[in-house]
């Protein structure tokens, strides 16, 4: 009986010490996914050299890169975010409108927010020639949610 | 928490002690079997509660011999303990109830009634959470979250659970027993708040993954001796 005890003390203290749950592997707050699509051919990607990405009051986010896609944070103390876009040594201011909701994923990573109801408050048209909304609701990192015509 | 460890210690030297007086009672010869009721607490919650300013709560356990070697259990309590996480912060106040046996393995000598044993529990919690505060979790550092204290009251929720319990009991002095035991839990149903989890359930303690946890209990009881001679 002593050695059954031990044995079963054994398993439980290294059950517990399996114990996996304090760090955080879960998706978190996504970004917004945006494709660059042709604007004479509409279904066909069109690669962009971005001169640079900021966001207002940010340092830049990204420069100099060939994109077909790019993923961007949005703001997450705030309902709508102002992204600079810089291609062809012009750039194109896009405002972006939505709401959040603050969704539970865990223990280890806690909440994470999504947003709702994206809509574009503004655009400017200098390399940007059309920009279409495709899925209002960004609650994830692998679709993308918004394509510029370029 | 080096606190605790040194309180336990000593706490294990006392018990020590005890059961070598236990033995040394033994030169009677015609002892009855004892069938009695023992209350008593867990010394343990006040302790920690002591140590930790976010935990307090207390448990009251009670025993009977019904049947040879198997016990009849019970336990309930209450717990009001805040839980900090990377992410969130939480209070979690209710209270519980535990009911069921324990197998005595141990052989007595007669007249003893030292116990390791193992048994098993059935669990009742009902209580609230509180979210505190929590800060939105993002990668990167582009945009940093604001904390959020929404300060949301989840009531009325409830759990169940069956618990494998192992413990030791020994009569330190006449009448009075310390044990120590160790409980691996799994829960079987809960009522889960609405965008939130249930991370912690008074008796269970900490959920972790898969619905499991473990706790552990100090006890010091008194056996009402109405049938002892």
């Amino acid at each position: 009986m002593k050695k059954y005890i031990t044995v079963i003390i054994i398993a439980i203290i290294s059950l517990i010490s399996c114990e996996q749950d304090s760090i955080c592997i879960d998706a978190t707050t996504p970004s917004l996914v945006i494709r660059f699509n042709d604007f004479d051919n509409r279904s066909e990607i069109k690669s962009v050299l971005l001169d640079s990405v900021w966001a207002e009051d940010k340092n830049l986010y990204l420069k100099n890169k060939s994109l077909d896609s790019i993923a961007i944070p949005l703001d997450l103390n705030n309902n709508s975010t102002l992204y600079y876009f810089g291609a062809n040594a012009v750039v194109d201011q896009i405002n972006l409108n939505y709401n959040r909701k603050d969704i539970f994923v865990g223990r280890s990573c806690g909440y994470k927010t999504i947003y709702e109801d994206l809509n574009i408050k503004s655009i400017t048209n200098n390399w940007i020639k059309e920009i279409e909304i495709i899925n209002t609701i960004i609650n994830n990192d692998t679709a993308a949610q918004v394509i510029i015509f370029h | 928490m080096i606190q605790l460890h040194k309180l336990l210690f000593f706490i294990s030297i006392l018990f020590t002690c005890g059961v070598i007086n236990a033995q040394q009672e033994l030169d009677t010869i015609a002892l009855k079997d004892v069938f009695a009721i023992r209350v008593g607490v867990d010394i343990s919650k006040p302790i920690i509660s002591l140590i930790n300013e976010d935990a307090g709560g207390f448990e009251i356990v009670a025993d009977a011999r019904v049947y040879k070697k198997f016990y009849a259990a019970i336990e309930f309590g209450s717990d009001n303990v805040t839980t900090e996480e990377d992410y969130i912060n939480f209070t979690t106040e209710g209270s519980y109830i535990k009911f069921g046996g324990n197998y005595n393995a141990y052989d007595n000598w007669k007249g003893m009634t030292n116990e390791i044993y193992v048994g098993a529990r059935y669990g009742l919690s009902f209580f609230n959470q509180t979210l505190n505060s929590y800060t939105p979790n993002i990668y990167g550092t582009y945009f940093i979250p604001e904390k959020v204290e929404p300060n949301t009251e989840y009531k009325n929720l409830s759990a169940q659970w069956i618990e494998f319990v192992l413990g030791i009991r020994a009569e330190t002095f006449k009448n009075f027993y310390m044990g120590f035991s160790i409980a691996f839990k799994a829960l079987t149903s809960q009522k889960d708040p609405e965008n939130f989890q249930n991370l912690y359930i008074p008796g269970f303690y900490k959920v972790s993954l898969n619905n499991f946890g473990f706790g552990f209990n100090y006890t010091l009881t008194y056996q009402i001796p109405f049938n002892r001679k």
